[in-house]
């Protein structure tokens, strides 16, 4: 062993021996690589955002404020879609997509693109948060380590989730909504495989957060002393901000979806829905932006506007992002939920101290809180990441019964009326949401070219019964593909049991051939095609196995039995984890 | 031991495509070396036990079918040829006919006899044209040289309920030690005893050597058919 040959490429790191020991310690060590990248990436995008931010402030007094958004929007997507030539790698659902179905692969221009065209829509004042590029961002530098020192396919989704914690974790000052964010919604599985260097880079990332920016609570807040009434009031709560945030949902969706239809260059679109948002953003500020001043003032109770304005804010928050996300502006959900919580917190506070004010409720800030963690776990559908984050930006431990009540009716609130999440939603339309160890993904990971059962025996149309039966004899199968000897092409199947009636009738032996008793019409899959539909085919037709056929040539057989044993195979190897 | 891609395929019963794959993802244990893969063996044997999936080394030499070997002639050499079988029963025929069988000890030719006699009791094993072919129900094990085929010739006929109903002049005491042994023979004595001028041929009570080398001859097509 000659460590010289090995050490020559630093890039075939993972070579060394000390990791061929133990691939866990290289991961742990790529983590903390990744996971620093991502918080670095968060605050390099952080103080970029606040630039623009302040840097357009004076003008926000104009009359011709309104437009600052839509030539934001603009910006950004001449910038996806002219110069990097791509808008579709930049939210979080193209995330989960690669780490769903391909293997963790991302591009390397995911790096930066999502960070600039975001920078764009928010800092010109669109309602959209930062936290969805900076997770992309993390991600896709996960992904290009990984596929820099080779890894697999496994350890390639593990740093995407490093990269996603990393962010999420510098971003917030929170290294366990990092890990959970990570592990709830970026991969859908927990196992310690996963975990463990997910968890090392949530540290690498809040440390370097806190090293450049310094160690401070995101939301800091005074001391809540929460009695019973708080608690069974804040179920009502989950009610609100589970219906604010369908209602977030929908009309993202419904804005997107009418934006594409009302054709027109991309960069219009995005003008004009930013200037829109401009607009209401002149008679309701705190719309603007990632909003996250709003926020503070609201927990601090310092939002003073009464229950009429608050809740024209909700609503008008939830406007302001549709329209900026759907009609092509970029950004993420994180932060407009944050703020669409705490305004349906306050705003259902002060509807309680309207209708029972003899009650002594807690102060209106816990409210903001808890609507925050309701929008938070509804939009994601994933209580834990609404539960963590809020505890650790809040720095607020003492609210967490109605914190963990708020998230989790929220979630089954939000499940109920949209069975997938924001993220997912479109994923799971298109059918490309595989979570590992279900179903769909250990069909979708085996290729129809793995069952391939090659055994069989060939015949030519022009065998006569008689030496058909002297095959049948020596073979082991029931199906025999008839193939043209001079073409090699495929030109039928002969099953046993359509022809058992004639092998025990003599007179016949010389009377027929094997292209006359062949069916022609059977039913073929080619090698690329995708086993679940394979499989539904033979459903409906009732088929037991088919052949396989790639441009008329007969490459074998696909059949249930085989199916069965690779499946069941395929499933132990990917559900059991050492 | 180098073992390639499609022999560690082979070990785990699954397509090569399916371990390449399998590496790809990061499912198997497996050090990348450059381009090569390289396997540890007990760490590959301890991945496959914890997934329960079977792994055997033995399975990468993939055995080909083995097709049942020997031929009549050899079985019945082994046999031999016994003549002068008295009796006038189905029992009393059997019992005398074993008796010649010295290279079966005296208990396990007893263990015989009850065999052949309770297959008689199931049906007849009288072919027709006075042959019968008495076999055990099931396989026989414990003896060294099998299979075998006994040709007795009985110093009379006698009637053996053939499903012609004539009486029978010759035994072809077949036994086999497995099923598809059994069948094998059973086929090509079957197959040769259609012949009639076979059926004259050992009427005419033929020296062993003759009828070997007849039941060669008989079945070499059919050796040479592969079936």
């Amino acid at each position: 062993m000659k460590a010289v040959g090995r050490l020559q490429s630093w890039r075939r790191i993972a070579e060394w021996r000390l990791f061929r020991s133990d691939d866990r310690l290289l991961m742990i060590l790529l983590a903390l690589v990744v996971g620093a990248c991502g918080g670095l990436a968060a605050v390099a995008f952080n103080r970029g955002l606040t630039a623009l931010f302040n840097w357009l402030e004076p003008f926000r007094g104009e009359p011709w404020a309104f437009v600052l958004p839509g030539i934001g929007a603009l910006l950004s997507a001449v910038f996806l879609h002219r110069a990097i030539r791509n808008s579709a790698d930049n939210g979080v659902p193209n995330l989960i997509h690669a780490v769903s179905r391909q293997g963790g692969r991302m591009r390397s221009r995911s790096i930066l693109s999502p960070l600039v065209s975001s920078c764009l829509t928010i800092g010109s004042g669109g309602s959209a948060g930062p936290e969805a590029p900076v997770v992309v961002s993390g991600g896709a530098i996960g992904s290009g380590i990984a596929r820099l020192f080779a890894l697999n396919d496994r350890q390639q989704i593990t740093l995407v989730g490093c990269g996603a914690a990393g962010a999420i974790a510098s971003i917030f000052n929170a290294p366990i909504s990092g890990l959970v964010f990570a592990v709830e919604v970026i991969l859908g599985e927990w196992s310690s495989l996963n975990i463990i260097p997910i968890a090392i880079a949530a540290v690498a990332g809040t440390e370097v957060s806190r090293t450049l920016r310094g160690n401070q609570i995101a939301f800091d807040h005074r001391l809540f002393d929460i009695g019973l009434p708080d608690i069974i009031a804040s179920a009502g709560l989950a009610v609100v901000a589970g219906l604010a945030s369908v209602l977030l949902t929908r009309m993202l969706y419904r804005i997107h979806r009418l934006s594409g239809k009302t054709g027109g260059p991309v960069w219009l679109r995005a003008a004009v829905g930013g200037c829109a948002v401009g607009f209401i953003g002149m008679a309701l500020p705190v719309v603007l932006g990632e909003g996250y001043h709003a926020i503070d003032a609201m927990i601090a109770g310092h939002f003073t506007p009464g229950l009429a304005i608050v809740a024209a804010a909700t609503l008008a928050k939830i406007l302001a992002t549709a329209l900026t996300l759907g009609s092509g502006g970029s950004g993420g959900i994180f932060a407009p939920s944050l703020v669409i919580g705490s305004l349906a917190g306050l705003t259902y506070h002060r509807a309680l101290t309207m209708f029972w004010p003899s009650v002594e409720w807690i102060e209106e800030g816990c409210f903001a809180l808890l609507g925050m963690a309701g929008l938070i776990s509804g939009m994601l559908q994933a209580p834990l990441t609404g539960i963590f984050l809020i505890v650790e930006i809040t720095g607020g431990y003492e609210a967490i019964l109605p914190l963990i009540i708020v998230s989790t009716v929220s979630t089954t609130i939000c499940h109920f009326l949209e069975p997938a999440s924001f993220y997912m939603k479109d994923l799971v339309e298109r059918g490309q949401l595989l979570r590992p160890g279900t179903d769909a993904r250990v069909l979708s990971d085996m290729q129809v070219g793995e069952l391939l059962e090659t055994d069989c025996t060939v015949v030519s149309p022009g065998m006569r019964l008689r030496q058909f039966i002297e095959v049948i004899k020596r073979s082991r199968r029931n199906y025999f593909p008839v193939i043209d000897p001079e073409s090699q092409r495929f030109l039928g199947l002969v099953r046993l049991d359509d022809i058992r009636p004639y092998l025990f009738d003599p007179l016949l032996y010389d009377a027929v051939v094997m292209g006359q008793i062949m069916d022609s019409q059977v039913a073929t899959a080619g090698p690329e095609d995708d086993l679940n539909e394979v499989l539904q085919h033979m459903d409906a037709a009732r088929l037991f196995s088919m052949p396989v056929v790639h441009q008329g040539r007969f490459l074998g057989m696909i059949s249930k039995a085989t199916l069965l044993d690779r499946y069941r195979r395929e499933l132990m190897v990917q559900t059991h984890w050492r | 031991m180098d073992l390639t891609l499609s022999q560690i395929a082979g070990c785990l019963n699954v397509a090569e495509p399916t371990l390449e794959r399998w590496i790809r993802q990061g499912r198997i244990p497996v050090e990348r070396i450059g381009g090569e893969c390289r396997f540890n063996r007990a760490a590959l044997e301890r991945w496959a036990r914890d997934h329960h999936i079977h792994f055997s080394l033995a399975a990468a030499e993939t055995e080909p079918v083995v097709a049942v070997s020997g031929g009549l002639a050899e079985a019945m050499r082994r046999g031999g040829v016994h003549r002068d079988i008295g009796g006038d029963s189905i029992d009393a025929v059997l019992k005398n006919a074993v008796a010649h069988l010295t290279m079966l000890p005296p208990p396990m030719q007893y263990e015989l006899h009850n065999q052949l006699l309770s297959r008689e009791q199931l049906s007849s094993t009288g072919i027709g044209r006075g042959v019968a072919i008495p076999h055990p129900r099931s396989p026989f094990t414990g003896i060294a040289d099998l299979p075998l085929i006994a040709t007795c010739f009985l110093d009379h006929p006698v009637d053996f309920n053939a499903i012609d109903g004539r009486p029978v002049f010759v035994l072809f005491i077949l036994i086999g030690d497995s099923i598809d042994c059994h069948l094998h023979l059973l086929s090509r004595l079957a197959f040769c005893l259609r012949d009639d001028a076979f059926i004259d041929f050992l009427r005419n009570l033929p020296p062993a050597e003759a009828l070997f080398d007849r039941i060669a001859t008989l079945e070499r097509p059919l050796a040479e058919s592969g079936y």
